[in-house]
């Protein structure tokens, strides 16, 4: 405990002797922590809004024209014996037409030019989340597609797929950036701390000397890269949060319009601690390599 | 107290600090190292601080073999030494008396008991007036006279001082060599690196001469 002690209080010192390439180095570390805590964000974000997209996927089946009553009750008997649905809604010919006026009322006048309803009767399908993700839903998609009655089915989940796909890439390619970053941050570090360790070449000698304990030794250079990490992703943390929610209320009518409601969240805390403690380990990092020229 | 045996150092060129050097020192003794520059001293003293492992032979202290011992018992070993040297090697942040209360502190000991220790050495070596000043702000003998306050505080049973009078006038030399005479009076085992013969004669004790990392002399 005396160790810890005198550790922090030689590393406050230290920081405080040594602003100007302390903050260097914590601004090293902050710019890494932006970087990876805005790709957590964007990613956090995209992959919350897949879940929740895939979470309410529907299907419907388009009936043909002349598709009995018969043919609809198998239809409606398989999607229910399946276990693979939350619930179906069956959409009459006239109802489809009455939701596309309403819909697209600057459209509407050309469903009079047509004359004839256009617009097929149909079944609209809830998919439940378990199904969607073992592939069941899928399945039953194929089975009703070769039924008779249906004219075609619409379960377009490939762009999902390719969404999720997507920020798992964008996901992958930050984290590659990050830890580079992290390491040039780690490196700084190790420099900022080495710069202070020469200055204090005489009293690690005498500490050597005297037989003081590793641990006093080395404890201020680690102490000083952990605070410098802290500060550092702290920084980075505050700079996100200012620059998210300069941005959601720049852009909240667009950003609504564009997620259908679905808002855009901050990290949650979890994250957030995880960042401010990669930073601290990122710095303490850099301190400890650099003790190691401590004796 | 200190026993060299066939002790040789090699240095990386090929060159000899120290060659087939034998001697002892007893536990309580007063000795001096003398010797044109180059001829061992520090290197020897080096030798017995282990900040450098011998290349043949051994160097023994108190009956532990110096070049065996585990880092840990490396660390055990130098609380039980104190040593000086030329340059006083002072922490110019510090004061006087947290200079002095540097060594306990980095050992652990508690802020209270190092406080009236640190006082104690002071006043020792007659310097209490001065324990809130700046080593800048101080004489070279006053310096001197902390960082033998800092050797002592511990209190060693082998004292090295490496020329502690080099950067010192005829009396202050004299002055420290007084000091260190006292410190040995109290039982302290001391050995002093110096070229200064004439500090020698007046201290009057024995000394082992060096040249090219051999015994020439021992008076």
């Amino acid at each position: 405990m005396r160790a810890f002690d005198y550790a922090m209080r030689q590393a406050w010192a230290s920081l405080q002797r040594s602003r100007a390439s302390s903050a260097f180095a914590a601004v090293a570390i902050a710019l890494a922590i932006i970087v990876l805590g805005a790709l957590l964000l964007v990613t956090w974000n995209a992959q919350r809004l897949v879940s929740e997209w895939s979470s309410s996927a529907e299907f419907s089946i388009y009936l043909q024209d002349g598709a009995t009553s018969e043919q609809r009750g198998a239809i409606e008997a398989l999607l229910d014996g399946s276990g693979a649905t939350a619930g179906r809604e069956y959409v009459s010919k006239a109802q489809a037409l009455t939701r596309f006026r309403h819909e697209f009322s600057e459209l509407a006048a050309l469903t009079d030019a047509v004359g004839d309803n256009p617009f097929p009767a149909s079944l609209e399908v809830r998919v439940r989340p378990d199904a969607e993700r073992d592939g069941r839903a899928a399945a039953i998609v194929q089975r009703v597609l070769a039924m008779p009655g249906v004219a075609d089915v619409r379960y377009d989940r490939e762009w999902l797929g390719r969404l999720s796909s997507a920020v798992r890439t964008i996901r992958a390619a930050g984290l590659a950036i990050a830890v580079l970053m992290a390491f040039a941050a780690a490196v700084t570090v190790a420099a900022v701390v080495r710069l202070g360790l020469y200055a204090r070449r005489d009293e690690i000698e005498i500490m050597e000397l005297v037989g003081a304990p590793v641990a006093y030794i080395r404890g201020p250079f680690i102490a000083e890269g952990f605070i410098q990490g802290g500060f550092g992703a702290a920084v980075a943390l505050a700079v996100l949060l200012a620059v998210f929610v300069s941005a959601r209320a720049w852009w909240a009518s667009d950003i609504a319009g564009l997620l259908a409601g679905a808002g855009l969240q901050f990290l949650p805390f979890r994250l957030c601690a995880y960042l401010l403690a990669g930073g601290m380990i990122v710095g303490g990092l850099g301190g400890f390599a650099a003790s190691r020229h401590a004796g | 107290m200190i026993e060299a045996r066939h002790l040789s150092k090699l240095y990386s060129r090929g060159l000899y600090a120290l060659r087939d050097l034998s001697l002892t020192v007893d536990k309580g003794e007063f000795v001096f190292l003398t010797g044109p520059s180059g001829a061992g001293k520090s290197t020897f003293l080096r030798l017995l601080l282990r900040q450098e492992l011998p290349s043949d032979g051994a160097i023994v202290v108190n009956g532990r073999n110096l070049a065996t011992l585990k880092r840990g018992e490396v660390q055990e070993y130098r609380r039980g030494l104190g040593f000086i040297f030329q340059d006083f090697k002072l922490i110019p942040t510090r004061t006087v008396v947290e200079n002095i209360s540097f060594v306990p502190e980095v050992l652990g000991v508690p802020a209270g008991q190092r406080g009236r220790r640190a006082f104690q050495v002071l006043k020792w070596v007659g310097l209490q007036h001065r324990m809130n000043a700046y080593p800048a702000d101080l004489s070279g003998g006053e310096q001197q006279r902390v960082a033998i306050a800092r050797a002592l505080i511990n209190d060693p049973v082998l004292l090295l001082a490496d020329e502690p009078t080099g950067n010192l006038d005829p009396d202050l030399s004299l002055e420290i060599m007084n000091l260190l005479r006292e410190v040995n009076a109290g039982g302290t085992t001391v050995v002093v690196a110096t070229h200064d013969r004439e500090l020698i004669r007046l201290v009057g004790r024995r000394t082992i001469t060096l040249d090219h990392g051999k015994i020439v002399e021992v008076a």
